[in-house]
């Protein structure tokens, strides 16, 4: 993990595990997230994710670990803890009478208070009709309403469960948007998604999880380190030998246009062969989350299925 | 060939009947259970033509217990007295029986969002409506053949054991038929048990006037249909024949109305509300007060109106022993005066079972919030745990207070016009008042399984509801050991206005109920939020 010298943390986790009767929802799970940063919270479905959220609020309780959130315990002092932070959940259930705009209000007043011209702002952003009752919203617009009552609110971290489920895609700009004003003004944000793009657009640092396991932290350009980036050229001369270099991967192609994956570290050796050809056209992808996610995962992925591969 | 609006009613029953077999068993079984229990507690009761007589004299002049059963006929033989006994209850257990299965299977799923991915498949308009009811049809019919079966089995004649059967279950029916309209007009299922509910209480109300005054009123009832069968009397099939018209009416307006409205929405169309919330609603009490206004309104009316009737059947008591001179040689410690209190007694008894009721309805609503996830939003903010389940406490135990002293009010006022008794009033409502540790007990009771039992809440604290409620009506006339009936709060509190009051046994009541409120919040405190 990496040292954090000279910066507080907000929100730091560690071997936090938590059963529910025979399952084990999280397994020794680290997080570290520092005061000022907008950090993503990455896993696949059940890995987690809004397990250790529900601990971070205080609403359940660790087996075993140590949890600080804000410098204080999230479960026995919670309610001081809330007046500083504001939540989206992942799931939003409004009260079947109420309307949007009453339960933005309501929301924001126990949180601590709410600015009416930011809230007012917000609705006209997220296009959002208050006056509606719970029961006749869509399900973004639900989501629309937790957002507004969390985004009005003068928190210092803000904890969203995938916060953009829902939300059509104009939507999830103006939450972009909104997000790193945050980061701007200097809150942090703990923001679980599995949609990478989002977390790519967003995030300082992620942490990846999976079966309650914290499988990687870091910057993105930390963990694009472990990335490979796509290369396809187009040389004047048929390329030969790039095999044998170590790094390449998936080597495609033949007259005068190659393909291949190579590593990080390899890069460089790799494009000074490829010049000795005479490059005439190059394109190299850089490396996405949803790469490093599939190599995560990947493997696993294909243990698991290999043997309905077997049967089928 | 099926009219595409109903098709896929078929599988849906099956489902239905999967999701609910448990649930269906369980309330057959307790019908069955209340039919052979009363069958054999009044066989060795009434082992005598003496004791048989008695009991006919004390019922005949008894406006309490007339109010509270139906019409006091059969009474010359052992059969006739149970199924007097009994009949009122098996109706109750089989309209609920119905109204929970039927508003279960359609506007509560329709609130959840799963009749829409239901009727996205093969599946008709009509069909979940009539899976629905179909299934509380069903239940109906095993409920029915189940009472039958236990007068049968022990000893009772058959002809009036099943015709008995058959009048509960038609009763059933009917409200089954009740439920489908209330599930098409109102928009959430919460209100629509309470629709169901105020029906099944006007339709009381009307029987226990009619049955009383004997002027022929009880036949407005659907109740009354089903008593008017006269089960091992005249064993008379044809009220049944009300019964199921009654239903099919009902039916066709449920259909009619389901054909006029959108899926997920009520009869009326919901109009925008307020842009921003009022200054109240800003704390938890404030939210508290508001998610309760309604159901806290609309107890309080049915129970002022209970109240109402019950004292305005004081009158009569008065005329019925009057006509019947026969019940002073068995009830010679009982002046005129003694029977207008026992019988204010009773009819308080239920005022403050049902208030009991609504005080853990409000108490269990907490629990509601939690699963449904709405607590999770409110606990995430400045607001302690002790605060969020506090308010839904406070909510049952003031909101109960008010409730019973209004009722009580109400009764002891329309009790003492109808009798000219001025002094009802405030000896009423003393009786009412020391009713109240009892309903707090309920409360709380509710509260700390909240607390402490999240996920067996609801079921534990309804069942501890219908034990107090059967405790109250049984054990005194069934001969019970002591104990079962010293676990009902009701048992230490002076039953009405004839009786002393003491103030120990209510101070002990209200200790309990303070002790099991701090245990509530103590243990909601250390648990964890069960979503779901
Ligand atoms: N109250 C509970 N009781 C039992 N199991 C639970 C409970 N809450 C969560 N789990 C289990 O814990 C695991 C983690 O669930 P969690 O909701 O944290 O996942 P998640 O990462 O948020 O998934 P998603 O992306 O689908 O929201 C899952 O296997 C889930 O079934
Ligand atoms: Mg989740």
């Amino acid at each position: 993990m990496r040292t954090l010298r000279g910066m507080t943390s907000a929100i730091s986790v560690t071997g936090l595990v938590k059963t529910f009767g025979a399952t084990r929802a999280l397994d020794g799970l680290d997080l570290e997230v520092t005061t000022g940063e907008v950090h993503g919270f990455l896993g696949p479905n059940g890995s987690g994710k809004s397990t250790t959220i529900r601990v971070l609020l205080g609403l359940l309780r660790a087996d075993t670990g140590r949890v600080r959130l804000l410098g204080g315990d999230p479960w026995a002092d919670a309610v001081a803890l809330h007046r500083r932070l504001a939540y989206v959940p992942g799931d939003v259930t409004l009260w079947p009478g109420i309307t949007g705009g009453e339960a933005i209000d309501l929301l924001g007043r126990l949180q601590g208070g709410l600015d009416p011209a930011r809230r007012i702002e917000l609705l006209e952003r997220f296009d959002l009709d208050p006056r509606k009752k719970a029961r006749t919203y869509s399900k973004g617009n639900r989501q629309k309403v937790a957002l507004v009552a969390a985004l009005a609110s003068d928190a210092e971290l803000f904890v969203l469960d995938e916060p953009t489920s829902g939300l059509d895609p104009l939507m999830e700009a103006v939450f972009r948007d909104e997000v790193r004003g945050l980061r701007a003004e200097g809150r942090t944000v703990l923001l679980s998604s599995h949609i990478l793009a989002e977390a790519e657009a967003l995030c300082d640092r992620v942490s990846i999880i999976r079966h309650g396991r914290t499988v990687q932290s870091g910057s993105l350009a930390e963990l694009r380190h472990l990335t490979r980036t796509s290369i396809t050229a187009e040389t004047a001369r048929p390329v030969t030998g790039l095999d044998a270099l170590p790094g390449v991967h998936d080597l495609a192609g033949g007259d005068g246009r190659v393909r291949f994956d190579v590593d990080a570290e390899a890069l460089d050796a790799a494009v000074r062969h490829l010049s000795g050809f005479g490059i005439r056209a190059l394109t190299s992808a850089p490396p996405t989350l949803e790469e490093l996610f599939l190599r995560h995962y990947g493997e696993e992925l294909a243990e698991e299925q290999l043997p309905e591969a077997v049967r089928s | 060939m099926r009219a595409p609006a109903l098709a896929g009613t078929g599988t849906l029953v099956r489902f239905a009947l999967r999701r609910d077999r448990v649930r269906l068993a369980v309330w057959v079984a307790v019908g069955a259970g209340l039919t052979a229990q009363q069958s054999l507690g009044s066989q060795a009761f009434y082992d005598t033509p003496e004791a048989l007589a008695a009991y006919r004299a004390s019922v005949g002049s008894n406006a309490a217990t007339i109010a509270l059963a139906g019409p006091p006929v059969g009474l010359d033989t052992v059969a006739g007295a149970v199924a007097f006994e009994i009949s009122f209850t098996l109706v109750l257990v089989a309209a609920l029986m119905a109204m929970s299965t039927t508003i279960r299977h359609t506007r509560a799923d329709e609130e959840a969002g799963r009749t829409e991915l239901v009727r996205a498949a093969r599946v008709g308009r009509h069909a979940p409506l009539l899976a629905g009811v179909g299934l509380a049809a069903l239940g109906c019919a095993a409920i029915a053949v189940a009472i039958g079966a236990a007068g049968v089995a022990t000893g009772l004649p058959a002809g009036g054991s099943f015709l008995l059967g058959a009048s509960v279950g038609t009763a059933g029916l009917v409200f089954a038929a009740v439920s489908a309209v209330a599930a098409q007009v109102s928009g959430s299922a919460r209100a629509a048990y309470g629709i169901v509910l105020a029906v099944f209480g006007v339709a009381f109300a009307v029987r226990a006037v009619g049955d009383i005054e004997g002027d022929g009123v009880s036949w407005l009832s659907p109740i009354g249909w089903a008593q008017a069968t006269h089960p091992y009397s005249d064993d008379r099939w044809w009220p049944l024949l009300l019964g199921l018209a009654g239903t099919g009416v009902l039916l066709a307006g449920a259909r009619a109305l389901l054909d006029r409205r959108d899926l997920g929405a009520g009869v009326m169309s919901p109009r925008p509300g307020a842009a921003s919330a009022s200054r109240l609603l800003g704390s938890p009490w404030g939210l508290a007060g508001r998610l309760h206004r309604g159901a806290l309104l609309g107890w309080a009316g049915g129970l002022v109106a209970l109240g109402a009737v019950y004292g305005s059947i004081a009158g009569s008591v008065q005329t019925l022993l009057g006509d019947n001179p026969a019940a002073e040689t068995f009830l010679p410690a009982l002046s005129t005066a003694g029977l207008v209190d026992a019988y204010l007694g009773v009819t308080l008894g239920m005022v403050v079972l049902t208030t009991g009721a609504y005080a853990v309805s409000a108490a269990l609503r907490a629990r509601t919030e939690e699963s449904a996830g709405r607590a999770e939003p409110v606990l995430a903010t400045a607001t302690s745990r002790p605060a969020w389940l506090g308010s839904h406490a406070a909510v049952a135990l003031l909101g109960s207070t008010a409730v019973l002293v209004a009722a009580g009010t109400v009764m002891g006022l329309s009790a003492a016009a109808a009798t000219g008794d001025p002094a009802l009033t405030g000896r009423v409502l003393a009786a009412t008042l020391a009713h109240l540790p009892d309903v707090w007990v309920f409360a709380a009771v509710a509260t700390v399984l909240v607390g402490v039992l999240p996920r067996a809440a609801s079921a534990t604290a309804w069942g501890w509801v219908a034990y107090v409620v059967v405790v109250t009506l049984f054990a005194e006339s069934l001969d019970w050991p002591s104990w079962v009936d010293d676990l009902s709060p009701l048992a230490w509190t002076p039953a009405g206005p004839g009786e002393p009051w003491a103030a120990g046994p209510s101070i002990v009541l209200a200790a309990v109920a303070l002790g099991l409120l701090a245990t509530g919040l103590a243990g909601f405190r250390r648990r964890d939020l069960a979503t779901g």
